[in-house]
């Protein structure tokens, strides 16, 4: 009988948390969807969207290249290592392009955007939930899904493809630099090979991955701080869980998408 | 005299919480309604309610006898809203709050008619137009206070709410923000209804005055009876007594 109960409590608990999770995940997706369907009406906030953009990705720019610069370095000196136990070194140039490109180009540019965007839309519009300013907006014939969220959503999704290009070549720089630098490969050399392995599929596989991560940032820092109540402390616990929720999705997204992209 | 605005039977709950059990007001066109109770009273979900913020779960809004549906632009329009918290938008200048809403729409007016009306609404509420390039950030309670109450009359509503327009401000201020919510309310010939805990602003500002309790109306009549009623309930809460009939939790 006690057993019974212990097996019955546990079951109920998997249970209780499955559910609560889906109810997340549709609260989510509803209020994605009712944020897009602002898409096919007027008015549209282009200055707003241009002002969010610089802020998601302009002025994301110099984390996103210190990140991709050094991963880009480090990435070389471990193929070379490993490549050297079965005289292999020569892959470092084309092994270090692709997998800036394709992996972690846009994974560590998803996950810097994530811990600086998520967090600070978070907290703006949370700030902006507990001040009433959300309120306001309505108050004066201005629908807050599309003037706050549609507008960070297209900006977000615009600008990460774009920082992951960039992220892509100062990491594929990093890489040549530490080679040529440190490894003694031949400059000419190690440009041609990056150049000659590189597929276009490469880089847009890369580039959809980016958009993807971009509009999930973008969500979930937006759900989290529209949605946040309880003062202070609600604000702060709207921009952990949009990093931490951010952060996860894009890592989890991104296996699906490579399974999609490349699924042998 | 005609009601401008008029409640019929709302009814709010959340959850298994009701906070609106059957609310029925009636404002008469130009008078300012004071609504007084007890925090958690549901004052401010009966002011979500009319504008549409939170969809009441029974009852009628009326807007010169005809019944108000969807909140378009169009309703919205008729009713401007002082927050208590001021609730300027932080990213904007101080102009372009008070423009804000005739900024929106298809007659929206151009940046520069836009910023010469917000300056007028400053020097209505007692500001100088170098005010007007601030940061909300960068303004004092009292100064938020009426840059509020410019944006909420910006586009000359008829029905403006005051959120408990007084609290936070010392006496002075709080006197010149009643004083502006008079002149504003004659100006405009609008209707308000003013939320406050403040003995003093309900007697400068009220026309009339509705006591809610646990979410219903429990009295309501002229500012003027307020002392002299005879209701235990509205005597407790004018003068701020501990003990009668009002519940207090120490």
């Amino acid at each position: 009988m006690f057993l019974l109960t212990q097996v019955t409590g546990l079951l109920a608990g998997i249970g209780a948390t499955v559910l609560g999770a889906l109810a997340g995940i549709g609260r989510v997706t509803l209020f994605a969807l009712d944020a897009l369907r602002h898409l096919l009406a007027p008015p549209f906030y282009f200055a707003e969207i241009g002002r969010q953009f610089m802020r998601i990705g302009y002025y994301s720019l110099p984390v996103v290249g210190l990140t991709t610069l050094f991963t880009g370095g480090a990435l070389a000196l471990q193929i070379y290592a490993g490549g050297a136990r079965f005289n292999a070194e020569s892959v470092v140039p084309s092994i270090v392009a692709i997998g800036m490109v394709r992996e972690l180009g846009p994974v560590l540019a998803g996950l810097m955007v994530a811990g600086r965007v998520s967090a600070a839309i978070a907290a703006e519009l949370g700030t902006m939930r507990v001040t009433e300013q959300i309120d306001a907006l309505y108050t004066l014939s201005t629908n807050p899904m599309k003037y706050l969220v549609l507008p960070r959503l297209i900006a977000a999704t615009i600008a990460l493809p774009l920082l992951v290009l960039v992220g892509d070549s100062i990491g594929i720089m990093g890489g040549y630099l530490v080679g040529v630098e440190r490894l003694g490969f031949d400059p000419d050399t190690y440009l041609k090979t990056t150049v000659d392995f590189l597929e276009n599929g490469d880089v847009l596989s890369g580039l959809m991955k980016a958009a993807v991560f971009g509009f999930i940032v973008a969500l979930m820092g937006c759900y989290m701080g529209y949605n946040s109540a309880g003062g202070a402390q609600g604000v702060g616990r709207a921009t952990t869980n949009a990093v931490v929720s951010a952060s996860v999705l894009i890592l989890a997204s991104n296996y699906i998408l490579t399974e999609l992209f490349f699924a042998v | 005299m005609t009601a401008k605005l008029e409640l019929t039977g709302i009814t709010k709950s959340f959850g298994r919480k009701t906070v609106l059990r059957g609310v029925d007001l009636s404002i008469p066109e130009g008078q300012n309604l004071v609504i007084l109770g007890g925090s958690g009273s549901g004052k401010s979900v009966l002011l979500k309610c009319i504008l549409g913020l939170l969809r009441p779960d029974a009852g009628t809004v009326r807007i010169d006898g005809q019944e108000i549906g969807a909140r378009d632009d169009a309703v919205l329009s008729r009713f401007g809203m002082l927050f208590q918290g001021g609730a300027l938008f932080d990213s904007l200048t101080v102009w372009q709050n008070i423009s804000f809403r005739l900024r929106q729409g298809q007659n929206r007016l151009s940046r520069t008619e836009a910023r010469d009306l917000a300056i007028e609404k400053l020097r209505r509420v007692g500001l100088t137009p170098d005010v007007a390039d601030l940061l909300p950030a960068e303004l004092s309670g009292g100064m938020q206070k009426r840059v509020g109450l410019a944006r909420a009359i910006a586009a000359e509503p008829e029905i403006i709410f005051f959120d408990e327009p007084t609290t936070g401000l010392d006496p002075i201020m709080a006197g010149v923000i009643n004083d502006l919510i008079r002149e504003v309310i004659a100006d405009l010939g609008a209707t308000g209804i003013t939320i406050t805990h403040d003995m003093i602003s309900m007697r400068a500002v009220g026309d009339h005055v509705a006591l809610m309790l646990d979410g219903k109306v429990h009295w309501t009549g002229p500012a003027a009876e307020v002392d002299t009623c005879g209701d235990p309930h509205v005597t407790q809460f004018v003068s701020g007594s501990a003990s009668g009939p009002i519940a207090t939790v120490r």
